[in-house]
């Protein structure tokens, strides 16, 4: 329904108020049609913000939660998969740090430039003259699980919350922010996942036939340790759209010419009376919650 | 069992006792709460940037003249009586005034000519943050002090307006002992100092420029009623009623110098039914421009339970939307006209004020019969009309597709498009919903609207740095000056001329309006302007809103009007027969 939200025959659109008819009870007749759901204290016609907010909910936290899932993947699978084991050469160092030093835009961004040049020098020197060349420890699994449980010390609403309301997001950047702040969880089930995999006899055997460690990641072992995303995802979905309406409820969200269910919940506020513009916004979050979980368990249940 | 009981309830008793004194500050039952939208920001006497800020700095200082809300007409307030004015020639005019002999500042020292001088100085002194004072004051070009009286002195203004009588003394007088003790600014006449340009060096001058920068925000000593005792940004300003008073002396005191609570609150609390809820719970006392609804529903519910009183008269503040005329798709009049069509102003004064207001034709009010150009019709929800003025404009729908249109200007390789962002304050819904009406109205249109929903604080600044398109604000009048050069003069761009519009015509009829020799003149002058600002559309004033405000049924003397703020904070007292509140 949400997909199909402007192909439905709704009576008003999301973003049209209807001035003369502000908050309507439910069945009450419009300016050219009956406001099925009512309207809020701005005159928009309730059942279609809940029918465009479900649109909102989907194309938002769906993204998200995929994303995150893919970058906790990546991220935790790598983990668990090399530990603190791999090393890297010093040349790819100097040019990570360097472009590190310069993208953060550091004290004298043009050391962070001078150093990546110096990277970039020595592997083309290193590609024409081969010899050993020194490496440096990466420690991925300290650097992945230092971030998830650094961001996960801090309450993720009210990380979300300030960075939203400190800059002022958009759709595209409340997507980017719930996709940074969720993935911590997938990393730690895929991290713990491998952690196991990696042990398995076909793992070994897929180092004695001498494949790359890469290509036993990304082909053999990646694809068993992300099982348990199978169930976690709609987890995760659920608890995104609570974020994202809690985001909007505050008015921090998304603009406020999107339709979404927390804005709609917010109008209770300066319009007690209007118990439709809570109840039915609610009910629809509630019942897209409890389906997610109910989803999730039964994946659980066929894993 | 039992002394587990006991200790259990000395906690409770202790938590509940703690807890009393931490919700119950001093003088809770003294002070006089009114709920402020948003923080004041400054106190600058010369320059104050937003309503709270113009009623903070009315608690601490006191100007000539002020407004009397028990008689709705200006009144003499450090002037012992209204002034006398005299036309010299054909372009000069003589404003001569007495201070009051019991006004004195707070060291003891009496208000002089001396005082009047200095102020109208610091409004040219380079290096002052002084720069709306500069516009509104620029036609008073010196002081004559009487040789015989240091309380009696003559300000010399330049042409001869019908409002100088009362615009002369619209402004706070300060202490020249406290400010300038050296007598820097005295080396100087006013005419000098108005000639003078802003960045010829002066060390005097210098001093003195920092001295009143250096002062702590409300430290600028004053000879108002109170003094400001805490200021918390974005949470509260509290004020003490001064024990030595000078007002207080007089008999009868005059009404404009009541100043009759001992304690006076401005809390600031942005949410209107968060500040709904404290005033019901009786943590606010006054809650000036309630929303409409809010104030209907309230007015409903305590019907029965008489703690809050209901008050709703017209005001003559306009709700207005602005364009940023400096931008080049909004630069042209006809661009202007046709966005102007876009807005449903009868549907949006039904829909914000319950049809409470009046629809305008310009910002001045249609209660001013006088003023009011009725010749002239509100700017109709026209969107046929509007499409028309757009192509009218030069613009054409982009090619290929069905929202978007595009204009190439003579010598110019690079098209403009036609989308605008809306800024406007996040925290009244008032402005939303007009800001979604005009963007769904818009986009019927093709345009795109971006609604920038923005804190108070950042809306002024904005507003300020131009950063923005449109803005919707309201912006606040009086029907006794119609002095409109700080709010569309070229002189005013980069200043308090947000819109950034000018012409040679209206600044021709703005500084003739100043000038007017008697209000018939002025009223001609008025409704010519008003015609042209309908022409040129550098604003939509949309509608009149109605002053609402609720108040708790203990206090009295609030002598509600339609003048800002919308009731006499000085004049408010708690009744002696104090109603509990629920």
């Amino acid at each position: 329904m949400a997909l199909l939200a402007p192909y439905l025959p709704l009576p008003y659109p999301p973003h049209e108020s209807d001035l003369a008819h502000v908050a309507e009870a439910p069945y009450s007749m419009g300016s050219t049609g009956l406001h099925w759901l009512g309207t809020d204290p701005q005159g928009r016609d309730v059942l279609s913000v809940l029918v465009f907010g479900a649109r909102t909910a989907v194309l938002l936290t769906l993204p998200a939660a995929f994303l995150a899932a893919l970058l906790g993947s990546l991220a935790g699978g790598a983990a668990g998969f090399w530990g603190n084991t791999r090393r890297l050469a010093v040349p790819y160092w100097l040019l990570a740090l360097g472009g590190l030093w310069w993208g953060l835009r550091f004290p004298v961004p043009l050391v962070g430039a001078g150093v990546a040049a110096l990277g970039v020098a020595a592997i083309v020197l290193a590609l024409l003259r081969p010899r050993p060349i020194p490496t440096w420890p990466v420690p991925i699994n300290a650097i992945v699980m230092g971030a998830a449980t650094t961001l996960d010390s801090i309450p993720r609403l009210i990380l979300v919350v300030a960075i939203a309301a400190g800059s002022g997001v958009s759709a595209p950047g409340l997507l980017a922010l719930l996709t940074l702040t969720a993935w911590p969880h997938s990393a730690r089930l895929v991290r713990a996942q491998m952690l196991r995999i990696r042990t398995l006899p076909f793992i070994e055997a897929a180092h004695a036939a001498g494949l790359s460690s890469c290509k036993i990641w990304l082909h053999h072992a990646l694809p068993h340790a992300i099982q348990p995303l199978r169930t976690a995802l709609p987890l995760s979905i659920a608890g995104l759209l609570g974020l994202e309406s809690t985001l909007s409820f505050l008015g921090i969200g998304l603009p406020p010419d999107v339709a979404s269910w927390g804005r709609l919940m917010s109008a209770i506020r300066n319009e007690p009376d209007a118990w439709w513009t809570l109840a039915l916004p609610a009910t629809c979050l509630i019942a897209s919650i409890l389906s997610l979980n109910a989803l999730g368990r039964s994946r659980h249940k066929s894993l | 069992m039992k002394p587990h009981s006991s200790a259990f309830f000395l906690l409770c008793a202790a938590i509940g006792f703690c807890s009393q004194s931490c919700s119950a500050p001093e003088g809770k039952d003294l002070a006089i709460r009114v709920r402020c939208a948003y923080d004041p920001e400054s106190l600058n006497p010369l320059q104050l940037p937003n309503q709270q800020a113009f009623d903070a700095a009315n608690l601490l200082h006191v100007s000539l003249l002020q407004a009397d809300f028990s008689k709705k007409e200006i009144a003499p307030a450090l002037a012992e009586a209204l002034p006398t004015a005299e036309l010299v020639g054909d372009s000069l005019t003589r404003v001569s005034y007495r201070i009051r002999p019991a006004a004195t500042w707070d060291t003891g020292g009496p208000v002089l000519a001396t005082d009047v001088a200095f102020t109208l100085k610091l409004m040219f002194c380079p290096g002052v943050p002084n720069e709306t004072s500069r516009l509104q004051f620029g036609f008073i070009q010196g002081l004559i002090p009487d040789p015989h009286d240091p309380r009696r002195f003559t300000l010399e203004c330049r042409g001869q307006g019908t409002e100088y009588q009362q615009a002369t003394g619209d402004f706070f007088i300060l202490p020249e002992a406290a400010l300038d003790p050296q007598g820097e600014l005295r080396r100087f006449s006013l005419a000098a100092l108005q000639r003078r340009p802003q960045n010829a060096p002066d060390s005097g001058l210098a001093a003195v420029a920092r001295r009143y920068r250096a002062l702590a925000p409300g430290k600028l000593p004053g000879c108002g009623p109170y003094q400001l005792t805490a200021w918390e940004k974005d949470r509260y300003l509290a004020f003490r009623r001064k024990a030595n008073w000078w007002g207080s002396r007089l008999r009868p005191t005059p009404f404009v110098l009541q100043a009759r609570s001992q304690k006076l609150a401005f809390v600031i609390i942005p949410d209107a039914a968060t500040a709904s809820l404290a005033l019901q719970r009786g943590d606010l006392d006054i809650f000036p421009q309630m929303p409409a609804r809010e104030f209907a529903r309230l007015r409903k519910a305590t019907a029965a339970r008489p703690a809050l009183s209901f008050y709703s008269v017209p005001s003559y503040d306009v709700v207005t939307a602005g364009f940023n005329t400096r931008r080049p798709a909004l630069a042209d009049a006809l661009t202007r006209r046709a966005l102007s069509h876009c807005f449903n102003a009868a549907g949006l004064l039904q829909a914000t004020q319950m049809g409470e207001g009046q629809q305008t034709v310009g910002i001045i009010s249609p209660l001013d019969r006088q003023n009011y150009n009725d010749s002239l019709a509100p700017v109709p929800f026209d969107l046929a009309k509007a499409e028309a003025l757009v192509r009218q404009a030069g613009w054409q729908r982009r090619a290929g597709t069905e929202t978007g249109w595009v204009r190439t200007r003579p010598g110019s390789k690079q098209p403009e498009v036609l989308q605008v962002s809306m800024r406007y304050r996040a925290d009244e819904t008032t402005f939303a919903t007009i800001a979604l009406q005009f963007k769904a109205a818009a986009a019927s249109l093709g345009i795109a609207v971006s609604l920038l929903p923005t804190e108070a604080g950042s809306f002024t600044t904005a507003l300020r740095t131009s950063d923005f398109d449109m803005y919707v604000r309201t912006l606040k009048g009086n029907p006794f000056m119609f002095n409109l050069a700080p709010l569309l003069h070229s002189r005013a761009i980069g200043q308090s001329n947000t819109t950034g519009y000018s012409g040679a015509a209206s600044d021709r009829l703005l500084d003739a309006i100043a000038v007017a020799e008697n209000p018939t003149r002025r009223a001609q002058l008025l409704r010519k302007f008003q015609t042209l600002m309908q022409a040129e559309m550098p604003w939509v004033p949309l509608f009149f809103l109605p002053t609402r405000i609720a108040a708790s049924h203990e206090l009295t003397g609030l002598h509600v009007t339609g003048l800002k703020p919308g009731f006499a904070l000085t004049a408010v007292e708690r009744s002696a027969k104090s109603t509990p509140t629920p």
